[in-house]
């Protein structure tokens, strides 16, 4: 078993820092695939997944293309699949929010991973990684966390409206949200896979800490100690943009990776993640790698490691993959890893 | 005067309510509804706007505060046309192919209105093509592009390159914004201009268009 990331993630300097590039719609490109088909295709998804192993040599490896539907498609929230050659990712529909406030939350379905929308196909592509790199790379399946999957409910503005009008129902609706997060966390745990949330709408580009505290770090702490107490010790979180300002929040939730996106500060997440002892993921930005040289790609990678300052808890990333990277660009991260030494 | 300051801090506050209340109570006193729009609610959102640069305001709050300006807007609306102000011009505003984010787009389209711009929104996922035919169609003086991801902001640069392409890129000027776009994106795939926040768009669309900036 690969057990870089794991080492990073107790902050036990592992044999080189652990890469984990951010690939989601990216991975229907190692398939020649629209991410509209494969994420609809267990065996396209599964196909997909594997070349993305064998092609790029993560250190821990993600179910998940689009990664923020899921669970609000389960519950009903209508999902635009792109038809053709088109390569947008799926989204939610904003028409297709299933709560607008003026019905009871307690109406809302409650689904079965089992049963209801692409969740049975996840954990069946879950099932399928499982049995062929289980012993090999970790497997982490994707969750949305309980803000993204409110705000795709209800509506991102009338989310952050119900926090000032109506505070209860806010809450309330965040409860349902963490509620069918456990469950479907649950079933890929059951198959033996780690869980990594995501709760991208908790930037602070977007929500103030302090509304964060009140009204998502208490159900998000809740929601990683259940995780723990399910056996999952790692539960990574996710929450792209400048975290900067929420940085002691972020870490009060407990989860034990959190994201130090390109924005942020790394000098600060230095110093506060190496108090708590928790590790991070440091983001170099990707957004143009298909059309810089391989040499700038190596070259930012390693300025992107001096940042590491030789933390044992650090992790390189990436922003979201677009889709068609050029492997080039993967490789040449990936020679600069390997030939990093921390002076 | 201090009611139009009062009106200002209450829209600050997003106090939908008291806006709406004290707008009616100045347009009853006959004070001249630009006079309301410029030194209450466009000041109001100038100072909402700072504070959300500034990290002491930020989403919701603002949210608040558009919501409160957009309903005082459809009071002073009437009065506004009948006292013959002109469009100070027209402009287009779309969310990209494959983005469904539009929280940014209407707060700059709120914006725009209420410093007296015409806009026309053609709403989110727009597909390049579809932003090619509304700029023939509506001739608009600026095109606002919005994105939220790193994923859809690329789409801004195809975007511009089929407006280009259809011979329109000289007839429009082109604005982005959104959280993960900046001023070297802008200036990578050849936008005219960047803003990092609504209250700046407007700015940014004056300049664009010759017009003296507040």
């Amino acid at each position: 078993m690969n057990r870089r990331f794991e080492q990073a993630l107790n902050c036990e300097a592992p044999d080189r820092i652990p890469f984990l590039p951010a690939i989601y719609e990216h991975k229907a490109w190692f398939v020649g695939e629209t991410p509209s088909k494969v994420c609809q295709d267990s065996q396209l998804f599964t196909t997909a997944l594997l070349a993305e192993y064998e092609r790029v040599h993560p250190d821990a490896l993600t179910i998940g293309i689009d990664v923020y539907n899921v669970e609000a498609e389960a519950i009903g929230c209508k999902v635009i699949y792109y038809e053709g050659n088109d390569t947008s990712v799926p989204a939610i529909a904003p028409e297709g929010v299933v709560f607008r406030g003026s019905k009871e939350v307690a109406s809302l379905k409650m689904p079965d991973p089992r049963k209801d929308g692409r969740m049975p196909l996840n954990l069946e592509v879950a099932g399928n990684i499982m049995k062929v790199l289980g012993k090999e790379v970790p497997i982490r399946a994707a969750l949305s966390g309980p803000l993204s999957l409110a705000a795709h409910l209800a509506g991102l503005e009338n989310l952050f409206m119900l926090m000032f009008t109506q505070p209860d129902l806010a809450r309330e609706l965040l409860g349902f949200a963490c509620e069918v997060i456990k469950r479907y966390g649950q079933a890929f745990i059951e198959l033996g896979c780690g869980v990594v949330l995501f709760d991208s709408q908790a930037s602070p580009d977007l929500l103030s800490p302090l509304l964060y505290r009140e009204f998502v770090l208490p159900r998000t702490r809740a929601l990683i100690e259940h995780f723990h107490q399910q056996g999952v010790r790692n539960v990574p979180l996710i929450i792209g943009g400048n975290t900067t300002k929420m940085l002691d929040e972020y870490l009060e939730t407990g989860a034990n990776n959190v994201l130090c996106d390109k924005k942020a500060d790394v000098k600060e997440f230095l110093h506060k993640c190496s108090a708590a002892r928790r590790a991070f993921r440091r983001n170099m930005d990707s957004t143009d790698f298909a059309t810089i040289s391989s040499e700038d790609v190596y070259r930012r990678t390693v300025d992107c490691l001096k940042e590491s300052n030789g933390y044992p808890g650090f992790i390189l990333g990436t922003i979201i993959l677009p889709y068609g990277t050029p492997l080039s660009a993967l490789a040449a991260i990936r020679s600069a890893l390997q030939e990093y030494k921390h002076s | 005067m201090k009611e139009l300051l009062d009106l200002a801090q209450l829209l600050e506050q997003g106090q939908s309510q008291k806006v709406l209340t004290l707008t009616q109570q100045l347009v009853d006193s006959g004070l001249s509804p630009q006079t309301i729009l410029n030194e209450g609610l466009i000041a109001g959102m100038a100072v909402v706007g700072e504070k959300m640069r500034n990290g002491e305001m930020y989403l919701p709050e603002v949210l608040q505060s558009a919501g409160a300006m957009k309903a005082s807007l459809a009071i002073l609306k009437p009065h506004l046309a009948r006292e013959g102000t002109a469009s100070r011009g027209k402009i287009l505003i779309g969310t990209v192919k494959g983005d469904m984010h539009d929280i940014g787009k209407n707060l700059v389209t709120i914006m725009l209105q209420g410093a007296g711009f015409e806009v026309i929104d053609i709403g989110l996922n727009v597909e390049p093509q579809r932003f090619v035919t509304a700029i023939t169609e509506h001739t608009p003086a600026v095109l606002g592009l919005s994105a939220m991801l790193t994923t859809t902001m690329l789409n801004m640069k195809t975007t511009i390159e089929a407006i280009a392409s259809a011979g329109l890129r000289s007839q429009v000027k082109i604005i982005i914004g959104g959280a993960p776009v900046s001023q070297k994106f802008a200036d990578e795939i050849g936008a005219d201009g960047y803003s990092r926040d609504a209250v700046l768009a407007v700015n940014k669309v004056r300049q664009l268009m010759g017009h003296t900036s507040y």
